[in-house]
């Protein structure tokens, strides 16, 4: 291997800069993307690790719950039910370490904002006794401050909220739990793991500021505000030494048997012991903790990915760029083999140009990822999720990983150019037929009827289908970048927004406590309220500890007839009431995951009270898994009426205090929108940054391959010029080119990436988190506009190429 | 037809200026077939690109049938280029995607007059009657020349110029490729200005000048 020849080779290189910088480019993007996402995930992971761990600065989250949704156990139910499961213990290598119960309620804060309007914000209280387990999180940060609870007139209130609503310690709050309001003292600001995530229940979004609070009292501040006896519980939280593995709702293996065994062991002897419908539920039953994990698992997985698709692109086109370096400098290769320069000699250089093309990337995208993009991450994650990040984690094993994916892709590329270069035959070359490729006959005989002029530019369009065909795919994975992002933020917006405002006509829903419906019904009949019960409760399918929700509902409607809600038909019918065995429809998402179909017959556990449904129907539109049941049906087996009313509130009329008082709280359809609206204003930027790069790196590819077929007709084009072309008219031939090649690539572009959003999410959705993506023609029209676009504007540069050539020259380089 | 008077082409350079053309006087009457002889260097190639507009003589004067012809402006230059100019390159610089009648038609198209019957009857005049619907690699490099010299003087240009056109011929094929040119370009009535180092086509010239150092050495009809 000479050095010369690697001098020579990398002079050539640099002869053709924009287009190297442009591979640099490309590279630098995918190792920064990489480096920045990856952050992002190992980061959350670590966080949450740290935060539910049991130590000092931990909160000690909770292995298995046990959740009563009918009333409370009293101070000797409840010690009992911890005493039977610490003495049953099943006989597994998990080891029993403290049952802790819990009071948990629903309740309502009274607000009042700085307009002075008084609203009514849902929230959840957690009285916490003993503080063994599931403690509030304190951490030393500029975001909380105080101590925890200790008197019945003191709350730490959720940072989420105080910082939404301008709470501060110090401050009195007047709060309800379905027994009048009371006031409350704040003394301290901080989070806890129900609530990191901080959404109402069943809600996907954030809840947006003002419009959700959480608090954490001592037990006898929360006693005091439900006026429950002391040492009421609902819950039952259960700690076991060491952290056992549970079911990870997003895969479909049971990761965690043991666990499994104890909860159903747990809920079959408490069922058969006392009546109430419980719920035995692991860390994948907490909507944040599964939320947050689920999401941190994304990312996780599909760092290596996003550096590998980047990098690919990156590949394909350096891949392209040597191919053309190679036949560009054919002559010189062959002269070298004439002369007695060996194969061996020459393939190295190719080699060691991408690896070093890599490198350079590698090394700037590095900088940029561990100095901005991973910070800039961290930030844009606090700002979503309202939780500090104590430390950014940016290990060497994930530099190296994406330097490693990196290089592994530009060698490939390297490859076979290099080989190619080593594999030529100065013979052939110099009688010029490693060139000069023959249109074929086929081309000529159907472009024939062109004008020379049009034909010429159609025919050397296709001189080079290989290229034209991996700048296709190069393309097309630049344009999935962007398509993605578009096609999932319509998807996404469509089903919440479109779902809440299209197809649910209340805008509050009242949540109470068993019975508690009829204060409501009869203040919403004597005010003129439309209202409608609506019975939700957790329910899973036999042998699978994976929830649904079952909602139980009067009317059901697939057209818009007025109905509270009105549901997406996708697939059979809406259920007949009281039929031999109960008809329900589920959404498309359970239907998926679990393989359910029109006409089944499934088994469903309530708590430990088995099931048999019909699925009569398939839903579309639901994000969280959700089981449809006529309400009267689903009241046969759950024994009470409904835990919320839906209502519409005409012009004028608003829920009153003294109802409200009363409930478990209010849920507002119109936070829920803005919330959701809030969401996407912050991830708003990452979206745009994402397109943005999407359609950079589809410009970079393009603007690669264009020049390269210029460059390539340099020649062609200044005979043509000398010949007396106007500028004019070789402008419009290449713009006639760059259309053709817009148009087919924009049409290819967008059906792949069409295709390979579907494909992502079909990879992405979870149990928790379902949707799919609807292709329409506008996003259809935009991503390959989008391509055509940028072949369009590449056309001037081409022509100043042109332009700017020199005739003199170009007729010395003719003549010899 | 055309007429230079004090023509210079000066490169200014780091080292100093070098004078490719040193004040050139030339008149080319219609029908005439010139010769532009002399050792490397001399400026044959610099003095032929002046007269095709393909570039700008640092002074002097330079008209075309009574008209000054452009200089400093590209396109002007083209269009000066398009309607009087043919060129002949040494190395052909035949399109390769399109076929040899395409070839023709292309210089036709850019002409603006398009007459296929008339790019045939050119084909045959150079002898290629049977390699019409040929792409260039498919045919030799003597028959490629033939090409190019049909579609240089398809849109009937003026003055046709060639730079070294038979240099990268055999001898053979160089006299066959000359005899087609001067057959061609009498049956068109057709001017040549015609750049070689080859002593030996002179005979195919009605009119030889011979340059060196940028000067006119001698200027001397052929007698045939
Ligand atoms: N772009 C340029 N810059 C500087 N000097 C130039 C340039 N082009 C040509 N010259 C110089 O002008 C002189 C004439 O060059 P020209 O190409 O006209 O010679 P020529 O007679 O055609 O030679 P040959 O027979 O070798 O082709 C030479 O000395 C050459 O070095
Ligand atoms: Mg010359």
């Amino acid at each position: 291997m000479s050095a010369l020849l690697i001098k020579r080779l990398f002079r050539s290189l640099w002869r053709t800069k924009l287009r190297l910088f442009s591979v640099v480019f490309m590279i630098v993007i995918g190792v920064f993307s990489g480096i920045s996402f990856g952050s992002y995930a190992i980061t959350a992971n670590s966080l949450y690790d740290v935060i539910y761990a049991d130590t000092e600065e931990g909160v000690n989250l909770p292995d298995l719950w046990v959740e009563t949704h009918s009333g409370v156990w009293d101070e000797a139910n409840a010690s009992t039910l911890c005493t039977n499961i610490e003495t049953s213990w099943p006989d597994t290598s998990l080891q029993f370490k403290f049952c802790e119960p819990r009071l948990k309620l629903d309740g309502l804060t009274f607000y009042q904002t700085s307009s002075g309007e008084e609203k009514l914000v849902p929230s959840v209280w957690h009285g916490i006794d003993e503080g063994l387990v599931d403690r509030v999180w304190l951490p030393d940060d500029e975001c909380c401050e105080g101590r925890l609870a200790s008197a019945d007139n003191e709350i730490v209130l959720d940072e989420h909220a105080a910082s939404g609503m301008g709470f501060e310690v110090g401050d009195s709050i007047s709060i309800a739990a379905g027994f009048g309001k009371m006031d409350y003292t704040i003394v301290g600001i901080g989070f806890h793991s129900n609530h990191l995530y901080f959404a109402q229940e069943g809600v996907l979004m954030p809840a947006d500021a003002g419009t959700f609070v959480t608090g954490y009292m001592d037990a006898s501040g929360l006693e005091r505000l439900s006026n429950y006896s002391a040492g009421s519980a609902n819950l039952l939280l259960i700690d076991i030494e060491g952290t056992p593995e549970y079911d990870l709702q997003s895969t479909t293996a049971i990761e965690g048997v043991q666990l499994s065994l104890i909860s159903e062991h747990i809920a079959s002897n408490i069922s058969q012991n006392n009546n109430s419908a419980i719920q035995v539920y692991d860390r994948s039953g907490v909507d944040s903790v599964e939320f947050l994990r689920a999401d941190a698992e994304g990312a996780i997985k599909s760092y290596p990915y996003v550096t590998g698709m980047l990098g690919l692109v990156a590949g394909i086109t350096i891949f392209l760029s040597l191919q053309r370096l190679i036949q560009s400098q054919a002559k010189e290769i062959a002269v070298l083999r004439t002369l007695g320069v060996r194969r061996r000699s020459i393939m190295p250089g190719y080699v060691i140009a991408p690896l070093f093309i890599g490198g350079v990337g590698s090394l700037f995208g590095v900088i940029l990822g561990y100095f901005v993009g991973a910070p800039a991450m961290s930030e844009m994650y606090e700002d979503i999720i309202g939780v500090p990040i104590i430390e950014t984690f940016i290990p060497t094993s994930l530099i190296l990983q994406n330097i490693g994916i990196v290089m592994v892709i530009v060698f490939i590329s390297g490859i076979r150019p290099a080989w190619q270069a080593a594999q030529m035959q100065p013979l052939d070359v110099f009688r010029g037929q490693s060139e000069i490729r023959l249109s074929s006959r086929t081309i000529q005989r159907l472009t024939a009827w062109m004008p020379a002029t049009v034909s010429l530019s159609v025919r050397s369009s296709l001189r080079k289908p290989m290229r034209l065909a991996f700048t296709f795919f190069a393309v097309g994975i630049s344009m999935l970048i962007f398509g993605s992002m578009i096609l999932m933020m319509g998807s996404i917006d469509e089903v919440v927004i479109g779902g809440l405002e299209e197809r649910q006509s209340w805008d509050s829903q009242i949540y109470i406590s068993p019975g508690g419906e009829h204060e409501v019904i009869q203040w919403a009949e004597g005010n003129d309220v439309n209202y409608e019960l609506l019975l939700q409760f957790p329910a899973n399918p036999k042998d699978d500890s994976r929830q649904i929700i079952s909602q139980g509902i009067d009317e059901f409607s697939t057209t818009d007839n007025g109905a509270m809600q009105i549901l997406v038909l996708k697939e059979g019918s809406t259920p007949q009431i009281s039929s031999q065995t109960t008809q329900v429809m589920v959404d498309e998402g359970t239907a998926h995951f679990l393989d359910w179909g029109v006409g089944d017959i499934q088994t469903l556990e309530f708590g430990s009270n088995e099931v048999d449904v019909e699925i009569v129907g398939i839903t579309q539109g639901e994000i969280s898994r959700t089981i449809y049941f006529h309400r009267a049906d689903l009241v046969e087996i759950l024994d009470f009426e409904a835990t919320s009313v839906l209502l519409v509130l005409p012009e004028g009329v608003e829920i009153p205090a003294d109802l409200a008082e009363n409930t478990l709280g209010i849920m507002v359809k119109e936070d829920i929108i803005n919330s959701f609206e809030t969401m996407m204003k912050v991830q708003k930027q990452f979206y745009v940054a994402v397109e943005g790069l999407g359609t950079i790196l589809a410009v970079a590819v393009l603007f690669n391959t264009l020049l390269m077929n210029l460059a390539e007709r340099d020649t062609e084009l200044a005979t043509l010029r000398v010949l007396g072309a106007p500028i004019k008219s070789i402008g419009l031939m290449m713009l006639g080119e760059h259309i053709a090649i817009g148009i087919i690539g924009g049409i290819l572009a967008a059906i792949f990436s069409i295709v390979g959003t579907k494909i992502l999410i079909g990879a992405m959705v979870q149990w928790a988190f379902f949707f799919t993506v609807q292709a329409n023609w506008p996003v259809f029209v935009l991503i390959a506009g989008v391509v055509l676009g940028i072949s369009i504007a590449l056309t001037p540069f081409g022509m100043w190429r042109v332009w700017k050539m020199n005739l003199v020259d170009s007729v010395k380089d003719l003549s010899n | 037809m055309m007429e230079m008077t004090g023509i210079k082409r000066h490169y200014e350079m780091a080292s100093g200026v070098v004078k490719a053309l040193d004040g050139i006087d030339l008149q080319v009457k219609a029908g005439e077939r010139l010769l532009l002889l002399g050792p490397s260097g001399s400026g044959k190639t610099t003095l032929l690109n002046c007269i095709a507009a393909l570039d700008s003589p640092t002074e002097g004067t330079y008209f075309f049938e009574g008209n000054p012809v452009p200089r400093n402006a590209a396109e002007q230059m083209t269009t000066f280029r398009r309607d009087t100019i043919g060129f002949v390159f040494q190395n052909f610089n035949l399109l390769q995607d399109l076929t040899v009648l395409e070839n023709v038609l292309l210089i036709q198209e850019i002409a603006g007059v398009i007459d296929e019957k008339r790019a045939r009857e050119l084909l045959i005049l150079v002898g290629l009657e049977n390699e019409i619907d040929r792409f260039p690699a498919e045919i030799s490099g003597g028959q490629q020349q033939r090409v190019a010299i049909a579609r240089s003087i398809a849109k009937k240009p003026k003055l046709l110029l060639g730079d070294e056109l038979t240099g990268s011929l055999d001898s053979k094929t160089s006299e066959t490729v000359m005899e087609v040119l001067v057959k061609a370009c009498e049956a068109e009535n057709i001017t040549t200005v015609m750049v070689t180092h080859d002593e030996s086509l002179a005979k195919y010239a009605t009119r030889v000048v011979r340059l060196d150092s940028g000067l006119i050495l001698s200027d001397n009809p052929v007698e045939n």
